[in-house]
């Protein structure tokens, strides 16, 4: 079973690659707004990240954040942001997110941490989401992929693994090496989350394009050394180039301009005005919903014991009860 | 196929019955009756099987052979060959008799035969051969001696082997018995023995106890201790000793039940069995890299080094291997071309209608898939 098999039986694969195509099918007129929504969403979720652990590591953040940001971008395919509202949704995400990424928080603390937050608002829209995620919580990300491959270039080397005709000397090929590791990564924390290429690319496509910006050449060479059969090295060159252009549409470094601010806020008052008012309120449908429930139980319940009660006196009587009408 | 033996019918009960048959009590060639003299005893002879009571036997055989009383038999009797019938019924006296002359005869054994079949087929001729002999006609009867007769000159030596090999059989299993026996008595008598010493010990270190307390001027306390520790040792020892003869007498008996088994079939080795494969034959090996033991990493040489990384189970290999196979873990699959858009399943998408009608109708819905409106 080669690696590229094991792949294809991740839920990732089976329920959240698309081709762009009916992506954007998913997403019509209405997801582009969407689209939009959900990049603003993901800064917040960058900087609520940020908030939430502090004391936590850079990595450890990074894939959390990542992952939440993978929920709210899947669960926004089928839901409209005019509907439910970024910011409750992407509580739930981060929670979330630190159970999938093994980093668990107490939810009171976690709520204190977002701040100005009760568990409530965290639970509100749990259900909703994991509806959204198809009940699928598996988030393959490209960043440990990109540690493998540095791994292997480093050991090429330094000689640790044998490389048939090596452009470079060990140590310049070192340098490199930890240049493009470096950059790449850049490009899998920002541009690799704020596009679409999680939808349409495999994690060990991505991170290989992201090494195609970052070195060119250098990964021409390891393509060519990995991959010596012709057609299936043209086709994986031809779709990291695709997924590298994809990337390139979104710097790391860059930041909203001016313009892109004053439209995403633009945006944020229009979907202010056109919100649904029925789902406004998450935290109260949930609570209503389930009192609502236990409600109607107790009513039968106590209709049900008042009649059994009234049938029983009525026994009492020398002719017994009086027939019941039938009422359908 | 013979019919059932009169053996099997059930006529050896018939001891009840000779109580009350008169003829039981008179002898049919001198009438004496069991009445007039109590000690009347019934004697029987193999050739002809006529009953007689002793002092007729006496009476008429003590002189030398002679023909049967018995009107019209007229067979020669020795008085050697009287003897009294083990079974009330005469008739299965014979067939016993008989029974016992063939087998002593045709005493093939079932090892000597290659399938089961041939066997059986072997059995019921030789149980035709008594049935002839037993209720046969005149001319059968002759018939069924004559081939005893021919069987028992043609195969003497087969016979006489396997009369041999019975006999040792017999005797093995009497001796097993008898070590069986033997073991068990002894077994019983060691027990005993022990006893016996555990008693005698622990009184005499109770005496010795006494002793020294009387005599010296120890602390009684230690004197008390030291004895307790010396009983325990001793029964301990004891104990060591006799599992260790019970292991040995184990092994001579084992060596005595080994001897000359016959008919055994060898037995072959069991095949090994192959380590159990829990993927059951799926091939994991990676096909575009070779996983090193080793790799250079700045990173790692924190969880190399430090032991509270490993302390856990954490394994750097585990590391190694998962970010290998993530690197290259989907290079080969392309979306674009396997994900061939499905058709649209025509759904009504609850919440979002509303939110289109409340944007006033100029969006278009998205197609999504068949979901429970949560709220």
């Amino acid at each position: 079973m080669s690696e590229d098999e094991r792949y294809r039986t991740s839920t990732q694969y089976r329920y959240w690659s698309y081709t762009p195509d009916s992506l954007a099918e998913l997403r019509t007129t209405t997801n582009r707004i969407a689209a939009d929504r959900v990049r603003e969403a993901v800064q917040s979720a960058r900087e609520a990240a940020v908030v939430s652990s502090a004391e936590t590591s850079e990595t450890e953040n990074g894939s959390r954040a990542a992952t939440a940001i993978q929920y709210i971008k899947r669960f926004y395919i089928t839901n409209s942001l005019m509907t439910y509202h970024p910011t409750s949704i992407l509580k739930t995400a981060l929670f979330f997110a630190t159970k999938t990424e093994n980093h668990y928080f107490r939810l009171t603390k976690f709520a204190d941490a977002i701040g100005k937050t009760t568990p409530e608002d965290v639970l509100a829209s749990e259900f909703l989401l994991t509806q959204g995620l198809r009940f699928t919580f598996d988030v393959r990300h490209p960043f440990r992929a990109l540690e493998g491959a540095v791994m292997e270039l480093q050991a090429m080397a330094n000689g640790q693994i044998p490389a048939a005709d090596k452009p470079w000397e060990g140590r310049e090929m070192g340098k490199r090496v930890k240049d493009a590791h470096g950059k790449a990564r850049e490009y899998l924390k920002t541009s690799a989350l704020l596009t679409d290429v999680y939808f349409h690319f495999t994690p060990s496509q991505i991170m290989m394009a992201s090494l195609l910006i970052a070195d060119p050449d250098l990964l021409t060479w390891y393509i060519g050394v990995k991959l010596p059969a012709e057609p299936m090295r043209e086709k994986v060159m031809m779709t990291l180039e695709d997924c590298s252009s994809i990337l390139r549409t979104v710097e790391p470094t860059s930041q909203p301009s001016g313009d892109e601010l004053k439209e995403l806020k633009r945006l944020a008052k229009k979907l202010n005005k056109c919100r649904n008012p029925e789902k406004m309120d998450l935290v109260g449908l949930q609570r209503a919903k389930r009192e609502g429930e236990d409600g109607e139980e107790e009513k039968a319940i106590k209709k049900r014991k008042l009649e059994r009660e009234k049938s029983a006196r009525e026994g009492d009587d020398l002719f017994g009860p009086a027939l019941t009408k039938n009422e359908s | 196929m013979p019919p059932r033996s009169r053996l099997g019918a059930g006529e050896t009960g018939t001891s009840a019955l000779s109580a009350n048959n008169p003829s039981d009590d008179i002898c049919p060639v001198c009438k004496s009756n069991r009445y007039l003299n109590p000690n009347l005893e019934f004697l029987i002879n193999p050739e002809c099987y006529h009953k007689m009571c002793s002092t007729c036997v006496d009476r008429i055989f003590t002189s030398g052979p002679a023909s049967c009383p018995v009107p019209y038999c007229g067979k020669t009797l020795r008085k050697k060959g009287f003897h009294k019938a083990f079974f009330a019924d005469l008739t299965v006296e014979r067939e016993v008799d008989i029974r016992k002359r063939v087998g002593a005869i045709f005493n093939r054994r079932q090892d000597e035969f290659e399938t089961l079949l041939d066997w059986n087929n072997y059995l019921e001729e030789v149980e035709s051969l008594i049935f002839d002999l037993v209720e046969g006609t005149r001319d059968e009867k002759v018939k069924a001696e004559e081939k005893l007769k021919v069987y028992k000159e043609g195969n003497r030596g087969e016979i006489e082997e396997n009369r041999k090999a019975g006999l040792e059989e017999a005797d093995i299993a009497r001796r097993r018995e008898k070590a069986e026996k033997e073991a068990a008595r002894q077994r019983r008598l060691a027990a005993y023995r022990e006893e016996e010493e555990e008693k005698a010990d622990a009184q005499r270190t109770k005496r010795d106890v006494l002793d020294r307390l009387a005599t010296s001027n120890e602390d009684a306390n230690k004197i008390a201790q030291h004895a307790q520790r010396v009983i325990l040792k001793k029964t301990s020892a004891r104990r060591n000793l006799t599992d260790a003869q019970a292991n040995s007498n184990g092994s001579i008996l084992d060596s005595g039940l080994t001897i000359n088994v016959r008919g055994l079939k060898k037995k072959e080795a069991p095949i090994m069995e192959k380590p159990y494969d829990p993927f059951g034959g799926v091939d994991l090996t990676p096909s575009h890299y070779t996983l090193q033991k080793d790799y250079d990493n700045e990173w790692l040489g924190n969880a190399k080094n430090d032991i509270r990384h490993m302390a856990g189970g954490y394994s750097i290999e585990e590391y190694y291997a998962r970010t290998m196979f993530e690197a290259f873990s989907g290079l080969g699959v392309f979306i674009e071309d396997e994900k061939v858009p499905e058709k649209p399943v025509a759904s009504s998408t609850i919440g979002t209608a509303a939110a289109v009608q409340a944007a006033g109708g100029t969006v278009n819905l998205e197609d999504k898939m068949e979901l429970d409106d949560v709220f």
